[in-house]
């Protein structure tokens, strides 16, 4: 067998008769940043959904470092170490900016009930080193004068940051990032940009859902094009960008 | 608002209502208003298990009303008592802690059991499920004659309580010409509220509150950061009902006799209207929303009586409901976070 990191067989998803998924087999290396691209219902999303847990598959079968999570839950598949962020920003908006973060660190024993009706002396130790850790990862992202500002507050820009953020403190092994940079304003953009590149050079496999095709050219070392659920394309950007299938479907005239 | 201007009001009304039972009652004030403090606490504490539940996880609960019933019963069955149409007397029982203690489990368990299937609905559809199942334990606990007593309820069970009524207390109640055993129940019931709020507080402050609030704000998201957030809804629908359970038992004590019709959709509501009226999230909260509500509930027909000379005691009830409905109307319109709730963290915008 393979040894890559995660693995698609197989799998298939329709939605009353139309073919959301249906991919045969699609493996993702560990370290790689690979983008994931096509037109509006292709899939995509879909994709990350069965992934993640959030969506039964039909049928096939989806292997995360030789485990088969196909019927995983989507926390304990969280919790194996990848982790996804929303095409909706989904940040809890009441709470403000810390707890968002402090929340997404927080070990398992750290929520328990019975550990925080005792409140011993290790909870508030670790509760710290959570709070120095948000913070850490507050100014990474430049959004640390956000701190005590409740998340519904943040502009959209800010929202993708802060829910990037929260995928971070988890120090995953895979980031599935879906559309980080929709409704984003160029210049956050580019730092976003920026920072997804520094996660990657870090060693955290990314797997990234986007529109902005210059974008995906640009920091991609792969890219692979869905269409009506089905893969049409795979490989380096400018291959890709290249492939006459791709360009029927997706890229237009091709001289973008 | 600024916190100490809403404190500020929400006293000042609390001391307001509780100076118009001496205004408007000539003829033993003290009685009366103990009368209603004694429910203000004994539904303040319900109030306060509904908040874990609504205000920190954003659970919609309409079946409050079962799980004090739960508590009620298992401990009152658990206890010497006497069931049923011809009063069947069961003399031995537990000691009336353990058995408490028993029926605030049962309570918990019996939010468990309608948890497991029902945790997973969202917003209105557990709301729908919630009052279903808790009229489906009411009418249980009718048809079940031989156990409960059915409708002929459950009485002769205040002694295993009253007993440890203190000296102290009984020279204070004399004094003042009160209902001894009533004043023990709600004392008994105010120490819960102050014990239960100090556990809550530390609770809403730690990393399991904080986990339970996120829950409320976007369950998909606490799933995709690793939390298992069905365990983390059932951990606070069992603290909210066993919370619901111990004030279950202090009403059947305030009564003395317990009955099926006790816990119709209607205590829920009250529970709920105190919950609102007190703010939403805010721990305290439901304590003064309490008081208000049972100052209302209790002295509106005295002060509908004032305005409408010739109306009748039937006529009076019903102004009471129609006073209640516009309060809790102004209130959404000019506060709808409550007297302590904090607009911040309003609520009543469930999705």
């Amino acid at each position: 067998m393979s040894n890559s990191l995660l693995r698609v067989h197989n799998l298939k998803k329709t939605f009353g008769g139309v073919k959301a998924v249906d991919i045969d087999d699609l493996n993702f290396q560990s370290k790689e940043l690979t983008s994931i691209i096509g037109p509006n219902g292709a899939g995509k999303t879909t994709l990350f959904d069965l992934i993640s847990g959030f969506q039964d598959e039909d049928s096939g079968e989806v292997f995360y470092k030789d485990k088969n999570i196909t019927k995983s839950q989507p926390y304990k598949i969280a919790r194996l170490g990848m982790v996804r962020t929303f095409q909706l920003t989904k940040v809890f908006d009441r709470m403000t900016v810390l707890e968002n973060l402090m929340f997404a660190g927080s070990n398992i024993s750290n929520d328990s009930l019975l550990q925080s009706i005792m409140q011993l002396s290790n909870q508030k130790k670790y509760e710290d080193s959570l709070k120095e850790e948000a913070i850490k990862v507050m100014e990474d992202l430049n959004i640390e004068q956000m701190s005590s500002s409740y998340a519904r507050e943040l502009s959209g820009g800010q929202k993708k940051l802060l829910e990037l953020g929260r995928s971070i403190i988890k120090k995953p092994d895979v980031l599935l990032l879906d559309e980080p940079l929709a409704g984003v304003n160029p210049k956050l953009a580019e730092d976003l940009l920026e920072i997804i590149q520094n996660l990657s050079k870090q060693g955290i496999t990314i797997l990234m859902v986007e529109h902005n095709i210059e974008a995906v050219m640009k920091i991609s070392e792969r890219v692979v094009v869905l269409a009506e659920g089905a893969l049409i394309a795979d490989g380096p950007p400018q291959e890709v960008r290249e492939n006459q299938k791709v360009i029927e479907a997706y890229l237009g005239t091709g001289d973008e | 608002m600024n916190i100490s201007i809403k404190w500020a009001v929400t006293i000042l009304l609390t001391i307001f209502s509780i100076y118009l039972v001496f205004v408007l009652n000539e003829e033993g004030p003290l009685r009366i208003l103990f009368n209603l403090l004694t429910f203000a606490g004994i539904y303040g504490l319900a109030a306060i298990g509904l908040n874990v539940h609504f205000g920190l996880t954003g659970l919609l609960n309409f079946g409050h009303a079962s799980f004090m019933g739960v508590g009620a019963y298992v401990t009152l069955l658990l206890i010497p008592h006497a069931a049923g149409r011809e009063g069947e007397i069961t003399e031995s029982g537990l000691p009336f802690l353990l058995a408490l203690l028993i029926g605030v489990i049962s309570a918990s368990l019996f939010g468990l059991i309608l948890g497991l299937p029902a945790i997973r609905l969202r917003g209105d559809y557990l709301a729908i499920v919630t009052i279903a199942a808790a009229e489906i334990f009411r009418l249980l606990v009718r048809d079940l004659e031989s156990i409960t007593g059915g409708v002929y309820g459950i009485i002769n069970f205040s002694d295993s309580l009253q007993r440890y009524r203190p000296l102290l207390l009984e020279n204070f109640v004399s004094k003042y010409d009160l209902n001894p055993s009533q004043v023990w129940v709600g004392l008994l019931s105010w120490v819960s509220i102050l014990f239960v709020l100090l556990i809550l507080r530390r609770l809403t402050n730690s990393p399991w509150g904080r986990a339970l609030r996120a829950v409320r704000e976007d369950e998909d998201a606490v799933r995709a950061l690793g939390k298992n957030a069905v365990w983390l809804k059932l951990q606070s629908f069992m603290l909210g009902a066993g919370i619901a359970g111990l004030a279950g038992v202090f009403l059947a004590f305030n009564y003395g006799s317990l009955q099926t019709t006790t816990f119709v959709p209607l205590l829920t509501f009250y529970v709920w209207a105190i919950m609102i009226l007190g703010g939403v999230g805010s721990l305290s909260g439901p304590i003064f929303g309490s008081i208000i509500f049972w100052v209302i509930i209790s002295e509106t027909d005295k002060l509908a009586s004032l305005i409408f000379e010739n109306a009748n005691g039937q006529q009076l009830a019903g102004v009471r409901f129609v006073l209640v409905g516009l309060l809790i109307m102004v209130l959404m319109i000019f506060r709808p976070s409550g007297l302590l709730g904090k607009k911040e963290e309003l609520l009543l915008n469930v999705k």
